[in-house]
């Protein structure tokens, strides 16, 4: 009656499956990206111009920029609200010192530097001080935004068109409009920094269990303001670049773009509990974002369904992947 | 055998490997250790056992520089050690299996095995991660452990119970460390693997490493340990050699008062 028991290792599955798994979020945003081109193709002769495109890179570039950076807060576990606010203080600031005379180099070294001590305050109140980061940086949203309708006086303040500043955002290198090159020089250096070095291993690591880390020997609270001097960084360089490329400064730049650099990052799949990130997703997302906003317009259709429809694709982008991750998933 | 060997290293080396003087620590009321001597000697396995509650945590916390002590002093070869925190007790070879594990989901074993020390090597200039150097080391460790992933890319998260917890060892097992402290290590392994763990403990220890094991299983203590401590109520109340005591003695210093009840019911 009874058989010998037959012991041998259990097979593996298909190794794609594992594949699928962890990269379903961005295989989906990748999805909804080409879904929104064919469509936009097809019903708008403009849309896959060569001017359009350009147009495009050249929109979206402030969006990637400041989505890269955001990629590593929210890895993190963290959010940063204030980068809107932080643009438009830059954006402000910038064609104040220009108009009095600053040279341009100087001018942008000074913002860049600015964006970096706001992030570096904020990043003290969230790692060393252990207050939400939500709370500080919606704190953040609102003082910065307040500086910089206190400094204009809510006017707007332009920049002289000879000066070269404004070939930031207006001029052109190796036939690409040049804040796309500087978007792209970001997200390179976003995604190997996330993927290949120490630094973004910790990010990850702080999101995922911040306790392991710090008792591995992990810096946290360094790692964790180094993240947030990153998107005061990334927004003072989007804020230079959106000044160049309108020749303009003004305090009500970027209203709301926090929303849509959040709304990229988490479109691409990275969590905002923390713990996964994925650069390439968060400019997938962005680029949606950009197309649909441009296609829209495009297409003669109200440009605002814009929002509504960015926030349908939001829902139905992450109900797909909740449903799609819980297969792979033990906790 | 062994045995010989660990006296041997014993009286070759007459200083206790980590020292403790009247460790105190109290959380508001609660007064978790109330003045803990202890001698771990090198190359000695130490059981330590209690009731729930007991302080057997609470202690190896303190020596992994988990907790500050509020009172008392810890000696490490003989010099007082100051650290205050997990990663300057790392740095002297202090390491430690939390009985959370303290493992990272969203990395990879390999990830897992080196967090906080990742090898890297330079590319144009700039420190990459050296995943195949952490891979191939990795797959050296595991091996080494009789511990079996499916993949060493797979994230933690989708691995067992019993293999997260052989991770969390093998992590804190992989750089020689000089003390080993580790807080119910084989609650969630299956047979073979709690041997596996029985074996690498011997094996380190000839090595030279003190190694602190809590346990529920009194079973294993027999078969590793060269000394056993029981706490009750955050003191130490008794200290055996293993070949000093057996498992109902055992049992009747762990439940302390409750023993002779419990004997009135055999």
């Amino acid at each position: 009656m009874s058989t010998t028991p037959i012991y041998e290792r259990r097979p593996t599955g298909p190794r794609y499956h594992d594949f699928l798994a962890r990269h379903a979020q961005v295989l989906s945003i990748a999805a909804f990206f080409l879904l929104m081109v064919v469509l936009f193709s097809l019903n708008t002769n403009a849309f896959l111009s060569q001017a359009n495109l350009l147009n495009l890179l050249r929109q979206s570039a402030p969006l990637i920029i400041v989505a890269v950076a955001m990629t590593f807060v929210i890895t993190t576990g963290g959010i940063d609200l204030s980068v809107g606010s932080t643009v438009a203080l830059v954006n402000a600031l910038v064609a104040i010192a220009l108009q009095a005379g600053v040279p341009w180099p100087l001018a942008v070294l000074a913002m860049l530097v600015l964006g970096g001590l706001v992030g570096l305050l904020q990043g003290w109140f969230v790692a060393r001080e252990g207050i939400p980061a939500f709370i500080v940086t919606l704190a953040g949203l609102s003082i910065l935004r307040g500086v910089a309708l206190l400094l204009t006086q809510g006017f707007s303040i332009p920049i002289a068109s000879d000066n070269w500043f404004v070939q930031i955002g207006r001029g052109w290198f190796l036939g690409l409009p040049f804040p796309a090159i500087l978007a792209v020089l970001v997200m390179a250096a976003g995604a190997l920094a996330l993927s290949s070095t120490r630094f973004g291993r910790y990010v990850t690591a702080i999101g995922a269990n911040a306790e392991a880390a710090r008792r591995a020997g992990i810096g946290v609270q360094g790692v964790t303001m180094a993240v947030y001097v990153l998107t005061g960084i990334a927004a003072a360089l989007a804020g230079i670049v959106i000044a160049a490329r309108l020749g303009s400064g003004s305090s009500n730049a970027a209203v709301g773009f926090e929303l849509d650099v959040i709304a990229a990052v988490v479109l691409g799949g990275t969590s905002l509990m923390g713990g996964r990130g994925s650069i390439l997703g968060t400019c997938l997302g962005a680029l949606t974002i950009a197309v649909i906003g441009n296609g829209l317009i495009l297409a003669h259709i109200s440009p605002f369904f814009t929002q509504i429809v960015t926030g349908l694709i939001i829902l139905a982008a992450i109900w797909l992947n909740t449903k799609v991750f819980r297969g792979g998933r033990r906790r | 055998m062994t045995e010989g060997i660990n006296q041997a290293a014993a009286a070759a080396a007459a200083t206790p490997r980590v020292r403790l003087e009247g460790i105190r620590k109290q959380f508001g009321s609660i007064q978790a250790l109330r003045g803990v001597d202890l001698d771990l000697m090198p190359g000695e396995v130490l059981g330590l056992v209690g009731d729930n509650a007991a302080g057997k945590s609470t202690l190896t916390k303190v020596i992994s520089g988990a907790y500050v002590p509020d009172e008392g002093r810890i000696l490490v070869d003989g010099q007082a050690a100051g650290y205050t925190t997990p990663a300057e007790a790392r740095a002297i070879g202090i390491e430690m299996v939390y009985q959370d594990l303290s493992l990272c989901d969203t990395i990879d074993v390999a990830g897992n095995l080196f967090l906080g020390r990742e090898p890297r090597r330079s590319v144009l200039g700039l420190k990459l991660l050296d995943r195949q150097r952490m891979r191939e080391e990795a797959r050296r460790n595991l091996d080494a452990l009789d511990i079996h992933v499916p993949s060493l890319d797979a994230y933690v998260e989708q691995l067992s119970g019993g293999q997260r917890q052989s991770i969390a060892i093998a992590r804190a097992a992989a750089f020689a460390p000089r003390v080993l402290i580790m807080d119910e290590p084989t609650s969630a392994l299956a047979v073979a693997e709690v041997e596996a763990v029985l074996r690498l403990i011997r094996r380190l220890a000839e090595g030279g490493t003190s190694i602190i094991l809590i346990t529920h299983r009194l079973q294993d203590l027999f078969r590793v340990c060269d000394r056993i401590v029981v706490m009750y109520e955050g003191t130490k109340v008794a200290e055996r050699r293993i070949g000093e005591t057996d498992l109902e003695d055992l049992v009747g210093l762990i439940v302390g008062g409750k023993a002779e009840k419990l004997k009135g019911h055999a």
